[in-house]
């Protein structure tokens, strides 16, 4: 497929054209006010690092009502829940960052796979067309390629964009997007050898990437019964920050709310840091310290999504929970100490 | 003042101190944090540990936090504030002061990262500071901040900045601000309750539940939280605005007598809410109405615990 070029005074055209019978949605805002949100062209910007908290709000709403009923017995059925309908609308995203992505795309073997089909999260993700932008300058406190990522990484996008020399670099990943660079009347450029240069100059910003790979190869109950896990989890305060931040984490709880005439059946995001997100019914907790949870969240992210998702982890380097974690628990250093641990028992 | 390596070697010969001569089975301090203005909480239970303690304008997070329900005999590093809510926690029985030595630093205050944010965009990946300024190295800059322009405001109206608790202080007493007036509360008072409501809401507005700013406090040790109270269920778990400005309130509420401004909970918040606006106003009434502030001695006894039968008030009786 080939590329396109954007000048720059061609991009609100250019949005304009993407966004024909779609909402835009774009980065707004900055700091920690920075989100993904319904824009209009002449209001992008490419001038952001990330959005403050992940863009899996888009398809995965913190409350999302799922069902009503009603107890009204004059009007047809009653007490019989109904299906709140999708409100999913068509809609272009532009500027999400490869790391998001890819998280994203995580989640969505999650929600669709060969066993289940979640109509929720199906319905938005699939009504968005995704426009990744490329992070030429990777920030501080991004670690993409040493999670297997790239900062030019194309995984959950349909097209990947890219600041060009003479403008807008745009890359087709997939036949939506393809179609929808057609239809925008663009110039076709080959951008190939720019777009490798920009790329392995990126990944060499970030560093020499720490090595997880250990991990992989290490037994699951070797891990798991590690006792560092204690360790790692005497300062955690088991806030779920880390949780609600990440753009891979998907977890939820199932809670209805009624009034005197009706109620909705909703989901909420809930935590795994969170006591209460594995206390039974009879009292009995699987997790019943904060060691447990910890390792649950580290583990989950590091070893139970790659053995179910052939190799593909459940962090994508995004390093928001590096920066927001009151106490400064850094996923770096726990996925190091998984490894380094590994190393030393096989030496 | 002695500068910042000055209290770091002076805190880890006071924790060696403490551990040998077996006042403490472990230190609770701060140690370097691995990502640009952070610390991270950090448990010493040898010498070499110590050597990995350290004092900074980071050290943000009030360490009391991991004193509730821990084992065995603890030193704690505390500020001003820290040792106030230490005193709290001992008052209300949550922990012996038998097996307690608190290391105080009196503190000159500590910084807030978003208004360091506010002064610099630019990525930087490195960074030093001094008792007075903060330095932000980025690739091609480097940046020097005063420590004044960029505390945190429950640091700049801080009154008890030394912790006189402490069973040691590593450094000079510092003077504290003038005694608080309660400036920052004039605006919201004069608002209306209606206004009143609105201002909070939009207060919350960014909350994401995740309760970081409880669990960053010391004084919210409940075994089990009303918000996850499951039989009966109080709170509604959604987004619901009256669910979430009731968790606020009801902590809010439940601190009253009892916070001591260490700014914790603003510290942990990840949408930055003011939280601890809900705690100045209760701790502006505790003092109107009883003169009392939270964690200064350990004779004083919290007015919310106490019973006196000439009460003035009538439902008591």
């Amino acid at each position: 497929m080939p590329e396109y070029i954007v000048e720059e005074n061609a991009l609100k055209d250019f949005l304009q054209s993407i966004s024909k019978g779609r909402v835009l949605l774009s980065p707004q805002g900055v700091g920690d006010k920075c989100q993904i949100t319904e824009t209009t062209p002449d209001k992008v910007t490419l001038n952001f690092t990330n959005t403050h908290i992940s863009p899996k709000t888009l398809f995965f709403p913190q409350t999302e009502w799922l069902m009503s009923f009603q107890k009204d017995h004059s009007k047809p059925h009653p007490y019989v829940y109904q299906d709140l309908g999708d409100k999913a609308k068509s809609a272009v995203v532009f500027g999400i960052r490869p790391c998001d992505a890819k998280g994203l795309s995580v989640s969505n073997k999650v929600f669709q796979n060969d066993r289940f089909t979640d109509p929720y999260w199906k319905g938005k993700y699939e009504s968005v067309i995704k426009v990744g932008l490329a992070c030429k300058d990777p920030f501080p406190q991004c670690f993409c390629v040493a999670m297997g990522g790239s900062p030019y990484g194309a995984t959950g996008l349909d097209v990947l964009a890219f600041p060009s020399e003479k403008g807008l670099g745009l890359k087709p990943i997939t036949d939506e997007g393809a179609k929808l660079l057609a239809e925008a009347n663009l110039k076709e450029a080959d951008l190939s050898s720019e777009l490798k240069s920009q790329e392995e100059a990126a990944i060499k910003a970030q560093g020499i990437p720490d090595d997880y790979s250990p991990i992989d190869h290490r037994g699951l109950l070797n891990l798991f019964q590690d006792p560092q896990w204690q360790s790692i989890a005497e300062n955690c305060l088991n806030c779920g920050v880390c949780t609600f931040i990440c753009p891979t984490c998907h977890c939820f709880d199932i809670q209805d709310e009624e009034n005197s005439e009706g109620g909705v059946r909703m989901r909420n995001w809930d935590t795994c840091m969170s006591w209460l997100f594995t206390v039974h019914g009879t009292g009995h907790n699987p997790r019943p310290s904060k060691t447990e949870r910890v390792r649950q969240r580290f583990m989950h992210k590091l070893k139970y999504i790659p053995m179910k998702q052939n190799g593909d982890r459940g962090c994508t380097g995004c390093g928001r929970c590096v920066v927001l974690c009151p106490v400064n628990i850094d996923i770096r250093s726990v996925a190091l100490r998984m490894s380094t641990l590994n190393m030393q028992k096989q030496a | 003042m002695p500068s910042l390596e000055e209290t770091t070697q002076k805190i880890r010969e006071t924790a060696k101190k403490a551990l040998a001569d077996g006042k403490a089975e472990v230190v609770i301090g701060y140690k370097k944090g691995t990502y640009p203005l952070s610390t991270a909480p950090f448990f010493a239970r040898t010498p070499e540990d110590c050597d990995q303690l350290i004092w900074s304008n980071f050290a943000r997070i009030n360490l009391a936090n991991y004193l509730p329900g821990r084992p065995g005999k603890v030193a704690v590093v505390a500020k001003g504030c820290d040792a106030r809510s230490i005193v709290g926690q001992v008052a209300e029985n949550q922990f012996h002061k038998d097996n307690l030595y608190v290391i105080g630093v009196p503190c000159t205050g500590m910084v807030d990262n978003n208004l360091i944010a506010a002064k610099e965009q630019r990525p930087y990946r490195d960074y030093s500071e001094t008792l007075d300024t903060i330095t932000l190295k980025g690739a091609d800059f480097s940046t020097e901040i005063k420590k004044e322009e960029v505390l945190r405001r429950n640091c700049r109206t801080c009154a008890n900045r030394t912790p006189k608790t402490a069973d040691e202080l590593v450094g000079p007493e510092v003077p504290g601000a003038q005694a608080d007036d309660f400036a920052d509360l004039k605006e919201l008072h004069s608002k209306s309750p209606e206004e009143r409501m609105e201002y909070f809401k939009d207060l919350i507005k960014d909350c994401l539940r995740c309760y970081a700013c409880r669990n960053a406090c010391p004084l919210c040790y409940c075994p089990v939280c009303f918000v996850d109270e499951t039989r009966p269920q109080w709170l509604g778990k959604s987004t619901d605005p009256m669910d979430t400005l009731t968790f606020h309130l009801l902590r809010g509420l439940h601190c009253a007598g009892r916070c001591t401004s260490c700014g914790a909970c603003e510290t942990a918040c990840p949408v930055n809410i003011k939280v601890r606006e809900f705690n100045r106003i209760t701790e502006e009434t505790v003092m109107d109405e009883w003169g009392y502030e939270a964690g200064l001695s350990w004779e004083q006894k919290p007015p919310l615990t106490v019973f006196q039968p000439d009460d003035e008030a009538s439902f008591i009786k």
